[in-house]
């Protein structure tokens, strides 16, 4: 999971995140060993910033 | 048949409006939920709002209230009590027009009556001002308008002023924002309307007789209102506008033992970066499991600087007896607000198209103007269906 330059950091993606892979400063960051690619974090985005 | 892009709170309303008149309306979503930034998503068993603070600026009095009301929604919104306390050299005082030194309001009508003539920044006016007044300005800017004094001028800041005079401080909907996107979104399916989600509208084009909006291909509309604001309705046409910049803020939302504020309202904070706090859980204990505190902080440039400003400025306030559940920041594309306050554009995108939301607002702040936005656009796009 890649999270693009463009993230806001609302932190959507971590309020959705059953696995607690996402931590969320000012953008999103996601812990790869958490992480089971769902997508979850994906589709909640609103302005498309992660990419599976 | 009416076709609506996005299902915020402008959106919703509209396409309300539109179903109780007797119109054929579908609402298209590119996100798995209603509500845009207003609304919440439960995490740790909290309602972190999406967005807005979940408060009402004018409460269960303001153009909001009155336009549920029309559309027959029913929603229970505490007016906050006290409206609002500010946080000056360790000592909370309950804001009201007796506190602020007589000096200030005849500075007020002076720049009021210059701004007839020179409509100057807001800034000016508050460097008139003695020292207390003038970090009470500037804390409402960053609570209410994520703006600072420089942004706005006089003349836009007294429309807001006067809004506020005659409707008065904020209210809590019980069951947040997302108890009011849920009635929305329940009411317009009671009369035919329908919401799609997960359905990102990709394309706009135009003729004379019509509105195509490409979905998963191509669909006609005899109007379309678009809930994403100017600049996006332009690209998804193909085309490029020019718009005054957005506002940015920070939200932190914080988790206590115990009610730090103790009270329905607001405490706006004196000369920090941080503007103000509330406490929902107060008004709705469903909103939290234990005391919910909501951090506003409006800022420019990058957003992890500030948040370290504004953590440290939360310590100092608050303590350090807290769990921090989110640190949430709003700029560009999904921003506090599309244009910043005072500087709103018009309804009419084009002939058929017309705007609702956060940059197409009428005169007054947030969701109440999003209110009076949406009332217009309907009035405009009636021309054409
Ligand atoms: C931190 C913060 C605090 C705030 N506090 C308050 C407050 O306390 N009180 C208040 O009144 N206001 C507050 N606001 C402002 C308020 O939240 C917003 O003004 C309001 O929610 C904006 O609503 P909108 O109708 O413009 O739509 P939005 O909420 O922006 O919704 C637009 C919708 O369109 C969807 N969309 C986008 N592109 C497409 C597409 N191509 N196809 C289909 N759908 C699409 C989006 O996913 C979204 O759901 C706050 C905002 C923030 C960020
Ligand atoms: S949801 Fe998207 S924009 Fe928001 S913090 Fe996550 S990656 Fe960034
Ligand atoms: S893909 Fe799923 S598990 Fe991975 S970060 Fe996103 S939401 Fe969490």
């Amino acid at each position: 999971m890649r999270v693009e330059d463009h993230c806001v950091g609302c932190a959507y993606c971590m309020l959705v995140c059953k696995f607690e892979a996402i931590e969320v400063f000012g953008k999103a960051k996601i812990n790869e060993e958490k992480c089971v690619k769902c997508l979850k974090c994906v589709i909640y985005c609103p302005v498309k910033a992660v990419k599976g | 048949m009416i076709a609506v892009v996005g299902a915020g709170l402008g959106g919703l309303l509209a396409a309300n409006l539109l179903a109780k008149e007797g119109y054929k309306v579908e609402v298209y979503e590119r996100l798995p939920f209603p509500g845009g930034r207003f609304t919440s998503l439960n995490y740790k068993g909290f309602e972190i709002s999406t967005g807005a603070l979940h408060m009402i600026p004018h409460g269960s009095r303001g153009p909001l209230a009155k336009l549920l009301k029309k559309i027959g929604v029913r929603v229970e919104i505490i007016d906050s009590k006290p409206e609002g306390e500010f946080l000056w050299n360790g000592e909370r005082i309950e804001v009201r027009r007796r506190v602020f030194p007589l000096k200030a309001i005849l500075k007020f009508y002076k720049e009021l009556a210059i701004s007839k003539f020179k409509d100057r920044t807001l800034d000016i006016f508050a460097n008139s001002l003695d020292d207390f007044t003038k970090a009470f300005l500037n804390s409402f800017l960053g609570w209410s308008l994520s703006i600072y004094s420089e942004d706005i001028t006089f003349r836009k800041f007294y429309e807001i002023f006067k809004q506020t005079v005659k409707y008065r401080g904020p209210g809590i909907p019980i069951g947040g924002c997302k108890a009011v996107i849920d009635e929305l979104v329940e009411n317009l399916e009671s009369m035919g309307g329908k919401i799609y989600l997960r359905k990102e509208v990709r394309g706009i084009k135009k003729s004379n007789e019509e509105v195509k909006l490409l979905i998963e291909e191509w669909k006609c509309f005899d109007g379309v209102i678009s809930n994403i604001g100017h600049k996006l309705t332009a690209e998804l046409m193909g085309e490029k506008v020019n718009l005054p910049e957005e506002s940015r803020g920070i939200k932190y939302t914080l988790k206590l033992e115990e009610p730090f504020l103790e009270h329905t309202g607001v405490l706006f904070i004196a000369n920090k970066n941080i503007a103000g706090m509330n406490e929902v859980t107060n008004a709705d204990p469903n909103l939290g499991k234990g005391v919910m505190l909501q951090v506003h902080q409006p800022f420019k440039g990058d957003a992890r600087r500030a948040i370290e400003d504004g953590l440290r400025e939360i310590r100092e306030v608050v303590g350090k007896n807290f769990e921090l559940l989110a640190v949430q920041s709003f700029s560009r594309d999904w921003p506090v607000n599309r244009i910043k306050a005072g500087s709103d554009l018009g309804v009419v995108f084009k002939e058929r198209i017309v705007v609702v939301g956060d940059g197409a607002k009428g005169g007054d702040i947030e969701v109440e103007g999003i209110a009076l936005g949406v009332e217009k656009a309907l009035e405009e796009l009636r021309r054409w269906i």
